[in-house]
């Protein structure tokens, strides 16, 4: 009998562990995988780590991540100390008070926590970066540091320290040499608990940093949109790094046994240690601030997610001997919040309607075409375009249209003529993406009612809305971001609603594809380079535009992107080499039931926001 | 003994600026309407109107739905699990805790980023399941994949918690709850459990607060469909761009939250 129960017990803590160590031990084996695949294990390689390294996104999170980490545990340790040992000092109602708000923290929501930091970075005028990050790293550590020190503070004998300072030792002696080497395992954890807690902090990180200061999580955050092994060889690091930290930690005392000389002496060598590599790293620091000082031109980009071949930022780094602030979006509608919210860039490049709405709020200056050398090569067919008549703004950057992304092998050729309404029909339930964005949804069941996608008619709003709604009862779609890329490409589902750009992407990847271009007319978009008002080093401006206008730079940024280049000569190369019978690469023009998303009035945009959260929220 | 008491000023300081302040801001935006950032103060209840409508109450009863569930299943399937770790020898037990601990140092995001791997429609487990000659099972974008995403994550905090209070135990009370005639199961009910009430109220505090408040994970395994309380703050702040709601949500999630933890509190402490 006992021996059945212990069997099961055995059992039982087996399966826990199994559970809570799959998706760890998955991570790491996928870091060795040879293929880009996150599924199927074909052959052992190194490829992701050599990637990693080369990644400098990557590399300077992991910097950003160890810093803070490191800044905020000595900070809010000494801070933490400090105000446990005054607390066991102080009176009641002075206690009392301080624990229950340094509580607070602890016990709120992170994203309420976040939200209340964001807010107040913003009102005293803070630019968000590398300091808001620390200051608010070190303000959610700190409440930890004393839960774990306070304890041991209190069940000291008060009389210690008295008995110090009777014998004739000064209050800082006290402190140092009775009461901290005292309470040190408290301290100790608590430092241990604040570097692992800011070291993984994503939501608190995610609302207070900005201007390109990014740490892992937020990285990571940005790329889980495109399957990307180089994040599983960042994991499987992160994961061993701890891992040693953890073990190290709770070793190291334990091999002093009792011989608390030993343990003292253990304890010290690892805070030396801790010491010496902080030192190495603000040094590191220090000869990387020299080196950017020598290059004092620095051009800030704000540009959406996944929209550039990050090598080309390097070269133009190395050939323009500047530096690129370079952050992502994940919607225009992102990049305007950050805009209104005061945060500054150089250049921007949104989308049509956003640029439309930009240019009537004053938020750019024109652009001098004489500057702009290789502007020759531009396809006009992009050119001229209702959302900024003489492109006196904008300088486009990559184009295309929205499509249905269709399993030839699942979806019958004779449904394609139903148009967008392929996305109504039953027989394909549960079984298609919808794209998580108001626009484009509301864009699609406009359309598919044969209005006009800029109708400002409540009615047909309404209408569209309550198409959304039918959609979503009867055929159970999910609203996928991204993340639509790499499950088409693995053939998850038979239809699926996509950019062009994206969906060339997925062909080139998937053969089985087909991409539709309904007949009821669909969005034609352009996305543009734009320069804010507040930019102030023009020519560097100028010779980003220019570089990413050049044949060759075009060519490789629409090769490794998938969208549709307004650059002639890189356009027709990768027609011919990369994209050959890809009809996503090649959008339609001059269609007349095509339409350009035009600026908004605040109360629709409103309406449709609204709409959307409604029907999301069903 | 008042030489360390100024100590303290620092952190007073420091709280009144990071966490009072923040509060109070929270609440000015909430009860205002003129956008971003705050220049004139228009007092206004329309955002906390706003919340009264169907839609935002779903999102409001559906997250609590999530937490009460994903709380329901940590303690279903983390009780037997502390309990059993208890019973370990004591060298076992640190070494198997330690075990427990380890995957919450690691990121989170990192490690919902393995599940989506694993929970994809053309993913690992079903990868296994087709060799096994079983029809792949849609099992990504449910609530299915949040829930096991929020288990795998905030499990380990019922269980540590637990695990304390069995740990702290005193053995004789169940051999006098066995000597004085009391059958397993009536000792477990009227002895285990009622001693290690302590360690559950505090693992059922911290889960459900972290499973009510999450957005990463039902973002990133819930699909955009999947709007908690959470999610529902996040577009306000970064697409929406309407400070003002985002603030009155935060407020109320705020204030549910505190509520809520002065109610367990109080049941603690009626308990002992």
């Amino acid at each position: 009998m006992r021996k059945k129960n212990s069997l099961f017990s055995k059992f039982y803590i087996a399966i826990c562990f199994a559970f809570f160590y799959l998706p760890i031990l998955v991570t790491m084996v996928f870091s060795f995988n040879s293929s880009k695949s996150l599924s199927k294990f074909t052959g052992f390689s190194l490829r992701w780590y050599k990637a990693l390294l080369e990644n400098s996104e990557i590399m300077s999170a992991v910097y950003v991540s160890v810093t803070i980490a490191i800044l905020a545990t000595i900070a809010s340790t000494v801070l933490g100390t400090m105000t446990a040992i005054g607390l066991s000092k102080s009176r009641k109602i002075i206690k009392d008070m301080v624990l229950s708000m340094n509580d607070i923290p602890i016990l709120n929501p992170d994203i309420v926590t976040a939200i209340g930091w964001m807010l107040l970075f913003s009102s005293l005028g803070f630019q968000k970066g590398y300091m808001t990050m620390l200051l608010a790293h070190i303000a959610f550590c700190t409440p930890y540091v004393i839960t774990s020190v306070y304890p041991k503070v209190r069940s000291l004998d008060p009389n210690l320290a008295n008995a110090a300072m009777d014998l004739g030792a000064t209050p800082y002696q006290a402190l140092t040499k009775v009461i901290i080497p005292m309470i040190r395992p408290g301290i100790f954890a608590g430092a241990l608990l604040a570097f692992t807690m800011s070291f993984d902090d994503f939501v608190i990180s995610y609302f207070v940093s900005g201007n390109g200061v990014k740490n892992i999580s937020i990285v990571v955050y940005n790329m889980t949109k495109r399957i990307n092994p180089t994040i599983n060889a960042l994991s499987t690091i992160v994961i061993v790094v701890i891992v040693v930290i953890l073990l190290l930690a709770n070793l190291l005392p334990r091999l002093g046994g009792g011989d608390n000389k030993k343990n003292n002496q253990n304890m010290k060598k690892l805070v030396a240690g801790v010491a010496v590599f902080a030192l190495v790293l603000s040094l590191v620091t220090c000869v990387a601030n020299k080196s950017n000082n020598k290059e004092a031109r620095v051009l800030k980009v704000y540009n959406a997610g996944e929209y550039i071949d990050p090598d080309l930022l390097t070269e133009f780094q190395d050939e323009y001997n500047c530096t690129v602030i370079y952050e992502t979006f994940e919607s225009n509608e992102m990049m305007y919040t950050k805009l209104q919210a005061g945060d500054a860039y150089d250049i921007l490049i949104p989308s049509d309607y956003m640029i439309e709405r930009l240019i009537r709020e004053d938020y750019l200056q024109p652009i001098d075409w004489d500057c702009l050398t290789n502007a020759e090569g531009l396809n006009p067919d992009v050119m001229n375009k209702e959302y900024d008549p003489g492109n006196v703004y904008s300088v486009p950057y990559f184009w295309g249209n929205v499509g249905i992304l269709y399993d030839k092998t699942v979806v019958d050729p004779a449904d394609l003529s139903e148009g967008w309404n392929l996305l109504m029909d039953t027989k394909y339930a549960g079984n298609l993406y919808m794209y998580d964005s108001e626009r484009d949804s509301f864009m699609i069941a406009l359309k598919a009612l044969g209005y006009s996608m800029n109708t400002h008619d409540k009615n047909e709003i309404q209408a569209a809305y309550e198409w959304l709604i039918q959609q979503r009862d009867t055929m159970k779609p999910v609203y996928a971001g991204d993340d639509v890329i790499d499950n088409m490409i693995s053939g998850n589902k038979a239809l699926a609603v996509v950019y062009s750009g994206d969906g060339a992407y997925i062909m080139s990847e998937n053969e089985d594809l087909g991409f539709l271009m309904p007949e009821e007319g669909t969005n034609l978009w352009y996305d543009a380079m734009v320069m804010t008002r507040n930019c102030e080093n023009t020519e560097l401006a100028y010779e980003f535009m220019d570089f990413m206008l050049r044949d060759d730079v075009a060519y490789r940024n629409t090769q490794y992107v998938g969208y549709s280049s307004p650059v002639v000569a890189a356009y027709e190369q990768a027609q011919e080499e990369d994209y050959e019978g890809i009809e996503a690469y090649v959008p339609r023009v001059g269609y007349e039931k095509d339409e350009i998303f035009r600026y908004q009035d605040t109360d629709i945009k409103k309406l449709f926001a609204e709409l959307w959260t409604k029907v999301k929220a069903q | 003994m008042k030489h360390f008491r100024k100590l303290t000023g620092p952190y007073f300081a420091w709280l009144v600026l990071f966490v009072l302040i923040p509060l109070v801001l929270i609440a000015i935006y909430a009860f205002t309407t003129s956008g971003n950032p705050v220049k004139t103060l228009n007092f206004t209840l329309m955002n906390f109107a706003k919340i009264n409508e169907p839609t935002y109450i779903k999102v409001f009863i559906k997250s609590i739905e999530m937490g009460v569930l994903t709380t329901g299943v940590c303690l279903i399937l983390g009780y037997p699990m502390a309990y059993l770790i208890a019973k370990c020898p004591e060298e076992m037990q640190d070494m198997l805790i330690m075990a427990v601990t380890i995957p919450t140092w690691i990121n989170m995001l990192l490690r919902t980023y393995a599940w989506m791997n694993l929970l994809s429609d053309n993913g690992i487990i079903n990868g296994l399941l087709s060799v096994l000659g079983i029809n792949p099972v849609t099992m990504m974008y449910t609530n299915f994949s949040v829930v096991v995403g929020m288990v795998c994550n905030f499990m380990p905090f019922m269980i540590i918690p637990i695990h304390t209070s069995l740990r702290k135990m005193d053995n004789s009370l169940i051999e006098a709850a066995m000597d004085l005639g009391a059958n397993p199961f009536q000792t477990f009910q009227k002895v285990v459990l009622k001693l290690s009430m302590p360690g559950v109220i505090n693992g059922i505090v911290m889960v459900f607060l972290m499973a009510i408040s999450s957005f990463v994970i039902p973002k990133l395994l819930g699909g955009g469909q999947f709007v908690l309380i959470g999610n529902l703050i996040e577009s306000q702040f970064v697409s929406v761009g309407d400070w003002n709601f985002g603030s009155a949500i935060s407020l109320i999630l705020a204030v549910l939250i505190l509520v809520a933890m002065r109610l367990m509190k109080k049941m603690d402490v009626q308990d002992n």
